[in-house]
């Protein structure tokens, strides 16, 4: 049994984040799976953890951290095991900047699009008065209101349209950036490359007209970089659902703008 | 190594990062800009993608090399590494979560419902000329809503909650503690920074609160505080907003 038990969904977006790192520092840790699609993050289980009921949370001996990005600082200056920051200042404030930028600009108009698409039809078939008993046990009233619009497909056309402007915007500035840089945020593989695969690790399935080898060769030498390291590929294995095994597409040589539909 | 500060009033993230620069003792040129009428819109660097679509909206740019900076609580790490004096944050890892988590929290719900008040309370004055420059689409967007006046009720009541509950935070957090992590740190030059302009807007919020009012006493009173204050060119400089983050768009 490890010191450090991490409470997590799929390795995805914020649950994913934690993982990878960890993985990647070599640390060993205790999983502890929440199912998101059956609500498990707001049982009196896990609100006995984590009193806000967001995923994930980790526990490190006695102490409980919460807030995805945040706990990958923890796990890379707690831990030893490779730097997952960069040594100059500059580039520490690099990695920052475009990890703020993702969970708080590109991610939201990622998984709003994501939740229409995929959380909300998934639960939608659930009993309607156990939803609602479910949607009404969130703690967070922001997260209340997002499950109700993505189990009742609330999402307005323009809310929708505004995130798929966001993520146009967003993949255009990670070519640039990555056009520049051999990863996101400096020259070393980093928190930022972290953060921005379990965004982007199945961009060409999910946005096939914005992402592929021709019009984005940047971002897929990146996201198949990654997808090439070892640990990468064991995180993804902890997969369960059909929505993370969409990773397999970076194992395709070359993803045309004309392969995919 | 060259460095030049572009701030507006030292309140929100200008506030945050002259309070840091100075308490670091780093070397800077300064430039004030008056971000309430969109003037940083009109700087060479405007365009650069970590500029123009900072999630923060208008706040400051430390430029380095040619290399524009902004979002206060990173640049505030920054100056922490690369300035000399007392450490602006925890060196044990665990303390070092708290302040991040804590400025995270505050950035995403405290900061945008300061910004929506302080805005609603003074509308920003930016010329349609400059106004056209902006880099961010939906930063645009804010700035029209912000100068036709921003009055939805339940946008208003709504942070005025957030506020309450950040003060509310902020009272238990010093329970026993001079400064919000332990010892001074970011978290208190960030809290304050949004937080400083609403006492006025939104007294009710603080009444009965007196260890933050002590504490927003303690942060005035540190030298390199009231020598960011000092660069005020308004009489009031907390009562100074420009656009900035947005309010979460999920609901």
């Amino acid at each position: 049994m490890s010191d450090v038990t991490l409470y997590h969904w799929e390795p995805n977006a914020n649950s994913g984040k934690p993982m990878l790192a960890l993985m990647e520092k070599g640390v060993a840790f205790d999983s502890h799976y929440l199912d998101l699609l059956n609500f498990d993050q707001h049982k009196p289980e896990y609100l006995a953890i984590n009193l806000q009921g967001t995923i994930p949370a980790m526990r490190h001996g006695n102490r409980v951290l919460t807030e995805s990005t945040a706990i990958m600082e923890y796990v890379n200056e707690a831990f030893t095991g490779p730097p997952l920051m960069p040594e100059r200042p500059r580039d520490r404030w690099r990695v920052r900047w475009w990890m703020k930028f993702m969970d708080q600009w590109l991610a939201p108009s990622f998984s709003m699009i994501g939740w229409n698409v995929f959380v909300g039809p998934a639960v939608r078939s659930k009993d309607p008065d156990e939803l609602k008993a479910a949607i009404e046990r969130i703690p967070l009233p922001e997260r209340r209101t997002a499950w109700r619009k993505a189990i009742y497909g609330l999402f307005s056309e323009e809310e929708l349209k505004e995130s798929q402007r966001r993520v146009a915007v967003g993949i255009r500035m990670l070519e640039a950036a990555l056009g520049e840089r051999e990863w996101l945020a400096s020259d070393r593989y980093s928190l930022a490359d972290v953060n921005g695969f379990n965004l982007g690790y199945a961009l060409p399935l999910s946005q096939p007209k914005l992402s592929n080898d021709d019009l984005t060769p940047n971002i897929l030498r990146w996201l198949r970089a990654i997808y090439a390291r070892p640990t990468t590929k064991a995180c993804w294995a902890m997969g369960r659902t059909a929505m993370v095994k969409r990773v397999a597409i970076l194992e395709q040589e070359h993803i045309g703008r004309e392969q995919v539909t | 190594m060259s460095m030049t500060v572009y701030h507006g009033e030292p309140n929100g993230p200008s506030f945050t990062v002259l309070a840091a620069l100075f308490e670091k003792g780093v070397d800077a040129a300064l430039v004030h800009v008056d971000l309430a009428k969109g003037q940083r819109h009109n700087l060479a660097f405007a365009q650069q993608a970590e500029v123009a679509m900072s999630v923060e909206g208008e706040g400051p740019v430390v430029v380095v090399d040619g290399e524009g900076m902004t979002d206060s609580v990173f640049i505030a790490c920054y100056l922490d590494d690369v300035g000399s004096g007392s450490t602006l944050r925890p060196a044990d890892p665990f303390a070092r979560w708290e302040m991040m988590a804590w400025c995270r929290q505050l950035i995403e719900r405290t900061a945008p419902a300061a910004a929506y008040l302080g805005l609603s309370a003074q509308p920003p004055t930016g010329d349609a000329a400059t106004l056209a420059k902006i880099g961010s689409e939906d930063l645009r967007a804010r700035w029209q809503e912000a100068a036709a006046g921003l009055n939805t009720e339940d946008r208003l009541a709504d942070s005025k909650m957030k506020i309450a509950q950040a003060v509310n935070k902020i009272e238990a957090q010093l329970d026993g503690r001079e400064w919000l992590m332990g010892e001074f740190s970011i978290a208190d030059l960030e809290s304050y920074a949004w937080l400083a302009g609403m006492v006025e807007l939104l007294p009710s919020a603080f009444a009965e609160r007196p260890r933050t009012a002590d504490w927003m006493h303690r942060v005035r009173k540190r030298p390199a505080v009231a020598k960011a204050l000092s660069l005020a060119r308004q009489p009031a400089p907390a009562a100074c907003w420009a656009p900035g983050p947005e309010i979460n768009r999920w609901g």
